[in-house]
Order: C-alpha cells, then structure tokens, then sequence
C-alpha cells in the first residue's frame, strides 16, 4: 500500500475491515468527558476556532519486517550478483568496476536500488495504525484529528516494529459531517493549524512514505567510504558518486510517494528524516522518511495583521 | 480483539501509619507552619509567578509528599500478554500516597489548589525492587477569597505550568485535579513455531499490536474513570509514558497523565494572539 493512509488498506488486526478496536478502547471512548493530548495554548486556540475536542485517539501496529529471510520472494533484487528480477519501476542504477579483473574479492559490480518490499512493509504498518485512529475518531462523530503524533519505535527486543498513532478527535460547532464519513488529520494544532486555516488551507490528511536504497558498493565506493585511492593508498578529496546518488534518489523517491497521495492537493509543513544504517566495505541502506499536511484551499488569504516588533526582556 | 486479561481497578492507597490523613512529618509541619506566617516558596519561574498572580491566584509555598514503596514480584507466562494487575497496583497506590501527602501539605496551607506538580519515581541502590514515588508542586490561593476546591472539596492538583494555568482560566475551564491511570503488561515472547511461521514475511503481528494496545488503552481508561468521579467535562494535555523501570524489556508500565478540567461559564473572551518580529539577536 502507498496510497493516503485512510484508505484503509492497512489490515485490521483481527484481519477484518474495521471495529476491531478492543473492548477497553469501546469503554474508554463511551466516556462523556473529553480528553486531549494537546497542551493548553493548543486547547485554547482549539476552542477559539470552534473545535470542541472529544477525545483523544490512538493507533497501534506491530509489523515484523522479513525482507531479510532467506528464501522469502521479498529477496527480488537483493543482491545484483544473484542476478534477481527487479521491481518494474523501481529505482536501479548499476555500477561497474573500471580495473577488469583483479581478483574473486575485488568488487567489479555495484548497485543501488529501491527496495519497495521495505516501502510496502512500512505503508501497511503506517496504513493500518492511522486507519485505526480514524476509526476511534469515527466512533466519536468526530469531523477530524488535531495535533497527529506519529511514533515508528521497536518493541522490546522483539525485532518488531510499532506504528503508534496519536491525536485528538474534535468536532467542528455547526459543521457538517466530514466528506465520505472518513474524519479529516493534520499534524497541526493551535496557532500553527489557526494560521493555516486563515491562509485558507484546510487540512485533508496527514500523509507519509518511506523510500529506501539499497547501495551495493563497487570497488571505488568501497575505496571512497575508506578514505583511499584503492590498496591503502591514501587519496585526496573526491565525490562519492554512488552513495551522493542513493542520497538523491531515496530523497526523490519519497517526495514522488508522498505525491502520489496528495491527489492534487498541497503539502504544507514537511518534514524529512534520513536514516544510514553502514553494513560492510561501503555497502548501507538509506531510508528517507517525508511527512506532512495534505491540504485544501477553500478561500484567499485573509489580511494578513503586520507583526509588532518585539525586544524580550528575558 | 479479544478480551482483555485483566481489568481489575487499582485499590484506594493505604497511608504510611495506615490512617488517611495528617501523617506529615514533624520537619514538614514545622516548616509548613512557618510558611503560614506569609513567607512563601515556590518553583515557579518568574514568568510564571507573574502569570499566577494575573489569573488571581497568590503562591503560599512549595508543597511535597513522597513514598518509599516495595515493589512485589508478579510472575508471568513466557509466552502470554498479560496484565501484571498486583504491579499495577502497586505503581498506582504508590503514586497515590505522595499525591496524597503532598495535597495534606496543602491542606495544612488552606491552599485552593496546587499547580506545576511533577511525579517522579527514584531508584537506589539500597533498596532493591523499592522506589521512591515524590510528587512536588506551588500551592496556591485565590485573591477574591473564591474556593477553587474540586468536586470532592480537596485542593485542585495539576501539572500545568504557570503559564499553561493562566491560559486554561481565560478559556472559562478551572482544573480539579492531575488525574492518572496505569497499566503494567507483560509483553509476550514469540515462540519458535510462531517466528517460523512468518519468517522472511512482512506481516502484522495481531498478539503484539493487541497487548500494547489494550495496555494503553487500560491505562487511559482509567484515567478518564478518575476525571468521571470528579464529575470532570475534559481532560487537557494528557501524556502516555512508557518505562521498563527495572522488569527488563519485556515489561512495560503504561502510564497516562492529564489534568482534568471543568467549564466553569458559557462565555470565553480569549485575548487575540499578536504577531510579533523578534528584535532580538
């Protein structure tokens, strides 16, 4: 799944479509009183806005990543020397060695390549902790989700991994019921999502995607990411041209995943994390994470007030 | 989902001497006593100190209540997620009784409420498998001679910073109490047939998401319980912790934290934001 993450294509964990929320969150959300994980600044330029929060809400999703079991089919396009079917459509660029043959250790064929059986593994896990969200918030009547808060973390030294969703489920006074049922989100709250709305954006749908490469180092690379001209020999400044370019891809390539869910709505406030994890003799993995607020214009901007120049006295 | 393994509530704290109240130290009463006098302390920042006295209220000093707690032994299956009900407990009820002393400490100020408490839990080296559970804040008073005393005539408890107090009054919302709710679970293990089984796949693990989030959900659960026996109308800027302590990874105490909060009128006149350009460097 790369699609916006409420569609819902993320599996429940009872693997059926929905209300599979467990019975102490049914109990919970019965309450009349409402909670709120938002700060109180937030709370009060929640109510200014008429937004009345009813509740708290949150998801949750265990994934187990296989791609590295041997024999599995998430294997395609592992290796470059297992000579794999790639992925149509994914990214790949092959690099060869300019020496000819040195010896059966000399590394005379490198690659980067995309790995979306990580991708997929991450939408799903993404996907079904935000539909779950969604579906407390639906349980409310809530018209959408303020001040989201996303949390990917391992579970214990289980070697699994937790999608955790949070934010607050709030209606708008008078407002109708929001567009095919499914409640609207948006990382933003307080005057950051006030200013926003001002500027006549309205938020639509946090929306994520993660894109990961795969660098198999070819001897230079291997060379380069040692700090030598190859055999020891020391080398001067030089650009790393297989890994600068899986840097670059794994940064288009989340920014195209994230595209493919705005639908022709915009993006504001985006965030971008980049993770390495080395493995050995130049080889590593890139993984890119891009998050932000999908969003809707529905009016001009208003007037903007001229900011009061100010000096702190602390 | 399935049910839940254990929903058991936490018990009513028992006092250190075994009574409800006034079980204060000497030192305690002494210097509470000559805080009466008009002296005050605080924790409270400057900023904060002039935000609390602009909502109206006066700081009469900085109150405390701590407990030393043993925390017993549970045993869990291997390879079942289970509450841990007696672990549970035993961090709530521990909770309980520095809150408590520490309202006692306020009591003896005639405070209204007490504001910016924190919670915290110690460890030390002489007391294996005990803990030192100390809640700390500013006890408070209002100007106008208004009680601010939550529905069960106690002095109000919250964690919010003078600022965040100021700000909650000027929405027409009083705060009655830091409410919490807890749940210690143990995590399963995976068993070796069940590793196997979905080797080399990307895949949910149901049992995995089911715990953790049944865990949480008891927790805040019963944070919203404490907010109803206040007769609360929300619960503002709740956080969910999560920590080990000293189970191993395994075991995890979920703990939710709020301020519950009653509207107190119909009309709110928030003060308009200004935008401002910093002139500083």
């Amino acid at each position: 799944m790369r699609g916006e993450p409420g569609s819902g294509a993320g599996a429940t964990t009872g693997g059926g479509a929905a209300s599979d929320l467990p019975e102490a969150a049914v109990r919970r959300l019965e309450s009349t009183a409402f909670s709120s994980g938002l700060t109180v600044p937030d709370f009060a330029a929640c109510l200014d806005m008429g937004l009345q929060p009813v509740a708290l809400v949150q998801g949750f999703c265990v994934m187990q990543w296989g791609w590295y079991g041997p024999g599995s089919g998430y294997m395609r396009g592992m290796s470059p020397y297992s000579g794999g079917e790639q992925t149509p459509g994914a990214y790949s660029e092959i690099y060869r060695c300019p020496h000819g043959y040195v010896s059966n250790e000399h590394r005379m064929w490198g690659q980067n390549l995309e790995q979306p059986w990580v991708e997929g593994a991450w939408a799903q896990g993404y996907g079904a902790a935000y539909s779950r969200m969604l579906e407390e918030a639906g349980t409310h009547g809530a018209h959408g989700v303020i001040g989201v808060v996303d949390r990917v973390s391992n579970v214990a030294d289980t070697g699994t991994t937790e999608f955790h969703f949070l934010g607050t489920a709030v209606t708008v006074e008078g407002g109708p019921p929001p567009a095919g049922g499914v409640p609207w989100s948006t990382y933003l709250a307080g005057q950051r999502l006030t200013k926003s709305i001002e500027a006549g954006f309205m938020p639509v749908a946090v929306v994520a995607a993660l894109a990961s490469v795969r660098v198999w180092a070819y001897c230079m690379t291997e060379y380069y990411m040692e700090g030598t001209m190859g055999w020891g020999v020391p080398g001067e400044p030089r650009l790393v041209e297989q890994v600068s370019k899986a840097h670059m891809a794994v940064r288009q390539l989340a920014r195209k995943h994230v595209r493919q869910q705005l639908a022709g709505d915009e993006l504001h406030g985006a965030t971008i994390d980049v993770v390495t994890r080395e493995l050995s003799q130049g080889d590593e993995v890139v993984d890119c994470t891009l998050r932000g607020n999908r969003v809707r214009r529905f009016k001009d901007f208003d007037q903007v007030v001229l900011p009061r120049p100010t000096v702190r006295l602390a | 989902m399935t049910e839940q393994t254990a929903q058991s509530e936490p018990q009513p704290p028992q006092s250190a001497t075994g009574g409800g109240a006034h079980d204060l130290p000497k030192d305690a009463a002494h210097r509470l006593e000559e805080l009466e006098h008009g002296l005050f302390t605080s924790d409270l920042s400057v900023n904060e100190f002039l935000l609390v006295k602009e909502a109206g209220f006066h700081p009469l000093g900085f109150v405390m209540g701590s407990s030393i707690y043993h925390i017993g032994i549970q045993t869990r299956k291997w390879g079942e997620s289970q509450e841990l009900a007696k672990l549970t407990e035993a961090m709530y009820t521990a909770r309980e009784l520095a809150m408590n002393r520490m309202e006692e400490e306020a009591e003896e100020l005639g405070a209204d409420g007490v504001v910016g408490v924190r919670l915290d839990v110690n460890y030390y080296e002489w007391g294996n498998d005990s803990a030192e559970f100390i809640a700390f804040g500013t006890a408070v008073k209002a100007e106008d001679g208004t009680s601010y005393r939550n529905a069960l005539g106690k002095p109000f408890t919250s964690d919010l910073s003078g600022q965040d107090f100021w700000t909650l009054m000027q929405t027409g919302h009083v705060p009655q109490a830091l409410v919490m709710g807890t749940c210690v679970f143990h995590i399963a293990h995976r068993k070796l047939t069940q590793a196997l089984g979905s080797m080399g796949q990307n895949v949910e693990l149901p049992n995995f998401t089911q715990a953790l989030y049944e865990a949480r959900e008891l927790a805040m659960t019963r944070m919203q319980d404490e907010a109803g026996r206040l007769n609360a109308s929300g619960i503002v800027g709740v956080r969910l912790e999560e920590k080990s302590h000293q189970w191993g990874s395994h075991t995890i105490e979920f703990l939710a934290l709020g301020t519950a909060v009653t509207k107190t009128s119909g009309e709110v006149t928030l003060p308009k934001p200004t935008t401002i350009i910093s002139l500083d460097n």
